[in-house]
């Protein structure tokens, strides 16, 4: 993909008393893709997609949107953006519509018929004119995402979106947010701390830990064909895989061989032929979490900063 | 911009609250010209001098004030035209009005403006302060819309409801008193710096409660100003209205100090100027005109300033 990126972050940096709670971020978002963001508690998550909204300012560095910047263009660079930044708070005294009406008039040219598209979209007509305050998580979630759709956004942030959905509404909001990625080009950025929905609905995973960008990984790789083999004896296996040409690690008493299924049965006959006893052989699947601990070390929570 | 107020026009009306104050200004203005009437009547019979006897006595009074020499320009100015109009009344035999009519009430009207201040203070302090409190502040904050403007529409609309306080309060007024005490005979006259001439009561009272709203503008400033940069709804209104009723009392004890002249309380109540009660001696028009300009630039930068910097973390 040579595309040119369509939200950059830049060497973004925030500093709260003396503490440099993110340091020197760099990213880049592309057209039609959704990046996860994931992080253990206190990584700065929140922070970095604040500082992306301009609800924040950066101590350093900047976000450019579609190549204006947040800092110096607000308004034309924060026209692109949809936002649901954590909880969707909206004004409890008022009815669903007169919420997307308040948020439909601040930005240009949104008609009476593109706010009852977006409501048909989240499925929410027969409740729109009740008030906000009677409304569940999940419903609030859903005008949430309808406020951040109004304006036909480029660019799509959502902090913690399923929070609250049950599960047909997280399948619902999954299968959405892959078609808008995919027919409108839109570029996804969700952060989430549920590994295994980041694992289903994005491309890219971005992971961050005390403020640093530690991992940039496409999802398609974490899913790359492993199989864990148990022979014996181990040491003699391992040296023939090796030697023609399979990546191999230990893992378990065993080993993990990097390769495609279809050749798997090749190796087993050179493996018999070589008279090593083979005990088990089987796909191996890391899933997202144990990867995600194993970058993070163990997952433990970076030191809380005062927010 | 008239999109931005137009939101949070609907807002300030979707809330109760807002329609309740409205209600209750109305209510408190009827029930006391009521019970004004009602205790006048129960005590009739005290009320026996004519009106030319007042005003005999209120000249003689008037005339003894204005022996003494250090009284300050502008209050010697404004005696003297009451003697003026007071001898002209009792030579040409002009009755004023009655002091319970409707045409009275309403040049008296401004004396209950700090219930729009009142009211007015409660939205001012909230309107910044609740949408941090409720966190829509994040919601209302990420469209492509600059900082500034959407406080400028907050001020605005702080401002249209105050306005619109102020009309319900001159136009009850007039109503009641028409429907409570009636018109009575009688001729508004004015002294202007000459002649007695005949004014018209209608304008006196308009221009004595535009004088009045001035003071509504400085306080709901002063409390829009707090409710933006500490966030706290109830902190803004409870020191706003603390300072509504002691702010004054406060120019007392600072009277004989030069700093009065500087003291925002001082300046407040503009009608000073032409009822003739002077807070402090030797203050002008001009003076308090610009000293009130320099608190609401002060007042307006720190709101600015502190809305347009600060990182939402609500």
């Amino acid at each position: 993909m040579n595309e040119q990126a369509l939200v950059q972050i830049k060497n973004l940096s925030k500093t709260i008393g003396s503490k440099k709670i993110i340091k020197n971020l760099n990213l880049d978002l592309y057209k039609g893709q959704i990046t996860g963001f994931l992080g253990p508690n206190g990584a700065g998550k929140t922070t970095t997609i604040r500082m992306m909204v301009g609800l924040m300012k950066p101590t350093e560095g900047d976000v450019l949107i579609d190549g204006q910047s947040v800092k110096h263009h607000f308004e034309e660079s924060i026209e692109k953006v949809g936002v649901i930044v954590e909880n969707p708070e909206m004004y409890k005294y008022m009815s669903g519509y007169k919420n997307l009406l308040h948020f439909s008039r601040m930005h240009k040219g949104i008609s009476k018929k593109r706010i009852n598209e977006v409501i048909e979209q989240v499925g929410m007509q027969n409740r729109i004119n009740e008030k906000v305050g009677s409304y569940s998580l999940g419903m609030r979630q859903r005008l949430g995402l309808a406020q951040a759709l109004l304006h036909k956004p480029k660019f799509l942030i959502l902090d913690e979106p399923t929070n609250g959905l049950d599960p047909a509404g997280i399948w619902e909001f999954r299968l959405y947010l892959q078609k808008i990625a995919r027919e409108n080009g839109v570029a996804v950025f969700v952060s989430s701390h549920l590994l295994s929905e980041i694992e289903l609905l994005c491309d890219r995973i971005a992971i961050i830990q005390n403020g640093e960008l530690i991992d940039i990984k496409n999802v398609k790789e974490l899913q790359q064909s492993r199989f864990y083999l148990k022979a014996e004896p181990l040491a003699q296996t391992e040296e023939i895989l090796a030697g023609i040409g399979f990546p191999v690690s230990r893992h378990d008493g065993g080993l993990l061989v990097e390769t495609e299924p279809e050749h798997i049965p090749g190796a087993i006959k050179i493996l018999v032929n070589a008279e090593v006893s083979i005990f088990a052989i089987q796909p191996f699947q890391a899933t997202l979490e144990d990867q995600f601990l194993e970058l993070t070390g163990g997952g433990e929570i970076a030191q809380a900063h005062t927010k | 911009m008239l999109k931005l107020i137009q939101n949070e026009w609907m807002k300030l009306w979707s809330r109760k609250s807002s329609w309740i104050m409205i209600i209750l200004l109305a209510v408190i203005l009827f029930s006391s010209s009521a019970i004004t009437k009602w205790v006048d009547n129960s005590m009739n019979t005290a009320n026996t001098e004519t009106w030319q006897q007042l005003e005999a006595a209120e000249m003689a009074n008037n005339l003894i004030l204005l022996e003494n020499n250090s009284l300050g320009d502008v209050r010697r100015e404004y005696l003297e035209g009451e003697v003026a109009i007071a001898e002209h009344r009792l030579e040409n035999d002009v009755a004023p009005f009655d002091s319970n009519s409707m045409q009275q009430s309403v040049i008296d009207s401004h004396a209950l403006m700090s219930l729009v201040t009142l009211f007015t203070v409660i939205v001012a302090g909230g309107i910044v302060a609740a949408e941090f409190s409720q966190g829509t502040i994040k919601m209302l904050l990420t469209r492509p819309v600059k900082r500034w403007k959407i406080l400028s529409s907050k001020f605005i609309t702080t401002m249209l409801y105050a306005l619109l306080l102020a009309v319900v309060l001159f136009i009850v007024t007039a109503v009641a008193g028409l429907i409570f005490y009636g018109v009575s005979d009688g001729t508004y006259l004015v002294w202007n710096g000459s002649e007695v001439v005949e004014g018209s009561f209608w304008l006196e009272g308009l221009r004595l409660a535009a004088l009045s709203f001035v003071n509504v503008l400085m306080i709901s400033t002063f409390a829009f100003m707090l409710g933006t940069a500490f966030r706290s709804s109830s902190l803004a209104i409870g020191l706003s209205i603390f300072l509504l009723f002691t702010g004054v009392q406060a120019v007392f004890l600072l009277a004989n100090y030069e700093i009065v002249k500087y003291y925002l309380f001082t300046h407040t109540d503009l009608t000073q100027y032409y009822t003739g009660f002077m807070l402090v001696d030797d203050i002008t028009m001009t003076l308090s005109v610009i000293v009130l300009f320099v608190y609401f630039v002060i007042f307006m930068a720190i709101s600015y300033v502190t809305f347009g910097k600060r990182d939402v973390t609500a």
